[in-house]
C-alpha cells in the first residue's frame, strides 16, 4: 500500500513537474529570447470560452445566463474580502461621497478614457499588445486608448500630464516591468470614486505565465491622497480570433444630460 | 496588501443611476428603430398599453462590439417591423425608457441585449471603509 502511495505522489510530482515545463514552454518567445506579450487580450475573467462564458456566471458586467442575476462585481466594485482601498481620512470621504451617488461623476460617463489599471483590469472591451524589441504598444477598444511604451531607463523630461501617463518598461527575469508617471488628476483607479492625484506613480508588472494567460500586479502611490502603496492583482486571458473594434463614446453619449435632469427633477438616485 | 481583482467588467456608466432594480419590466410590441451607436445602442418598440393606446419605449443596451461579439448582427438578428419581447428595469424618472436585458426574438430565441442590472454603480461595498 505505502509503495503504491509513493508510486501515486512520484506519478503526481511527475505529471506536475511536466505539466509546468509544458505551461512555461507554450509561452512565445521573441527573438531576442523574453516573453512575447503580443496579442489581443482581456482582462477580468480567466473563464475560457466565448464572450458570455467567460463573463457570464452570477452576472458582473458580462452577459451570465440568468438575466435576474445579481450583480456581484463590476470595474467599480469592491470584491468581497478585499480590504478597503488606503486613502488618507479626508480622500476616503470624498471617495465615498462618489459611492453614494453611485458613482455618477464617473469619468468615463463623460467617454473620458478609464486610465489605469482600469483599463488593463475590465472585461469585455479587449486590449492588443504589439511587442517589438525597442517598445510595447498597448491599444485598448475601451474609449480607443493607446500607450506607447519603450523599453529605456527614464522618462522624457517634456512630459503632458495624460489620462494614460508616460510609460517605460524593462525586463525583470520574464516579467515585463512598466513604470508610469506623468497622470492628470481625471481617471478613477480600481472602484468608485477611487480618485487620484497628478502625483500617481504606477509600477506595472506582467508576467506571461502560459500561452493563454498573463499575470498582472499593479502597485499605485500617491502621497496626496493615499496612506501607503496600493497593490492589486489581476490577469489578462488570451483571445485567439479577436480583432479590436472603434468605440468612439461621444457618438451618442446621452447619459450626462439624463443625470442632470434626474438631478434637476430631484428623483432619488442615491443610497 | 495585495488584493486580488478578478471577474471585473466595466459598463459606461452607472445603471443605478438611471434605472431602478426595484422596477423590472417585461414589455411585447413591434420594433420600430435601431440605434447601433457608442456608448450604448437604443431601440424603440412600440407597445399597446391597457387602454389600447401605443407607446413607444426607449431601450438601451449593449455597444455595438459588445453585441457583435456576443453574436448579435446589425439589421439581420432583428429588424425594424420584428415582434419582439424585451426584460429590463425601468428608468427611475418613471418615463417609457428602460435598460433592456434580454430579448425574445420573433424564433422564440432569447439574447441578451444589455448587462445585468446594477453594473457600474459601485456594488454593495464602497473601494474605502466604512467607520
Amino acid at each position: 500500500m505505502r509503495r503504491l502511495a509513493i508510486a501515486f505522489v512520484s506519478a503526481t510530482l511527475l505529471t506536475s513537474a511536466f505539466a509546468g515545463a509544458q505551461s512555461k514552454s507554450s509561452v512565445p518567445r521573441s527573438a531576442d529570447g523574453h516573453p512575447d506579450l503580443s496579442g489581443v487580450w482581456q482582462g477580468g475573467s480567466t473563464t475560457p470560452g466565448n464572450w458570455e462564458e467567460a463573463n457570464g456566471g452570477t452576472g458582473v458586467g458580462g452577459t451570465g445566463r440568468n438575466p435576474n442575476a445579481p450583480v456581484v462585481l463590476s470595474s467599480n466594485d469592491r470584491p468581497a474580502g478585499r480590504e478597503g482601498a488606503p486613502y488618507q481620512e479626508w480622500a476616503a470621504k470624498k471617495v465615498l461621497e462618489s459611492y453614494n451617488r453611485r458613482g455618477i461623476d464617473d469619468p468615463t460617463a463623460q467617454c473620458l478614457p478609464g486610465g489605469i489599471p482600469r483599463s488593463v483590469t475590465l472585461g469585455l472591451f479587449p486590449q492588443q499588445f504589439v511587442q517589438t524589441p525597442t517598445q510595447v504598444v498597448i491599444l485598448y477598444e475601451y474609449m480607443n486608448v493607446f500607450r506607447v511604451v519603450p523599453f529605456t531607463a527614464t522618462h522624457p523630461e517634456d512630459i503632458i500630464p495624460s489620462y494614460m501617463g508616460n510609460s517605460i518598461a524593462r525586463w525583470e527575469g520574464d516579467t515585463l516591468v512598466v513604470d508610469v508617471v506623468g497622470f492628470n488628476d481625471k481617471t478613477w483607479l480600481s472602484g468608485t470614486g477611487t480618485f487620484h492625484s497628478d502625483q500617481l506613480h504606477i509600477t506595472e508588472r506582467y508576467t506571461r505565465v502560459s500561452k493563454d494567460r498573463i499575470d498582472y500586479e499593479v502597485t499605485m502611490v500617491d502621497p496626496k491622497v493615499l496612506t501607503k502603496p496600493w497593490k492589486l492583482t489581476s490577469s489578462l486571458m488570451l483571445r485567439e480570433g479577436t480583432k479590436l473594434e472603434e468605440y468612439i463614446c461621444a457618438e451618442n453619449n446621452l447619459d450626462p444630460g439624463r443625470y442632470d435632469k434626474l438631478l434637476k427633477d430631484g428623483v432619488k438616485f442615491t443610497r | 496588501m495585495i488584493h486580488a481583482l478578478l471577474l471585473l467588467a466595466v459598463l459606461h456608466h452607472s445603471f443605478g443611476a438611471e434605472y431602478d432594480i426595484n422596477q423590472p419590466i417585461t414589455l411585447t410590441g413591434t420594433l420600430t428603430a435601431i440605434e447601433w451607436t457608442n456608448p450604448h445602442t437604443h431601440f424603440y418598440v412600440d407597445v399597446k398599453d391597457a387602454k389600447g393606446n401605443v407607446v413607444n419605449w426607449k431601450f438601451e443596451g449593449y455597444n455595438p462590439s459588445v453585441l457583435v461579439r456576443t453574436g448579435w448582427r446589425k439589421d439581420v438578428t432583428m429588424k425594424v417591423g420584428d415582434v419582439i419581447t424585451v426584460f429590463g428595469w425601468r428608468a427611475r424618472d418613471g418615463g417609457t425608457w428602460a435598460h433592456s436585458r434580454e430579448i425574445t426574438l420573433p424564433n422564440g430565441k432569447k439574447m441578451f441585449f444589455g448587462p445585468p442590472a446594477g453594473t457600474g454603480d459601485g456594488g454593495n461595498a464602497p473601494a474605502v471603509e466604512v467607520k
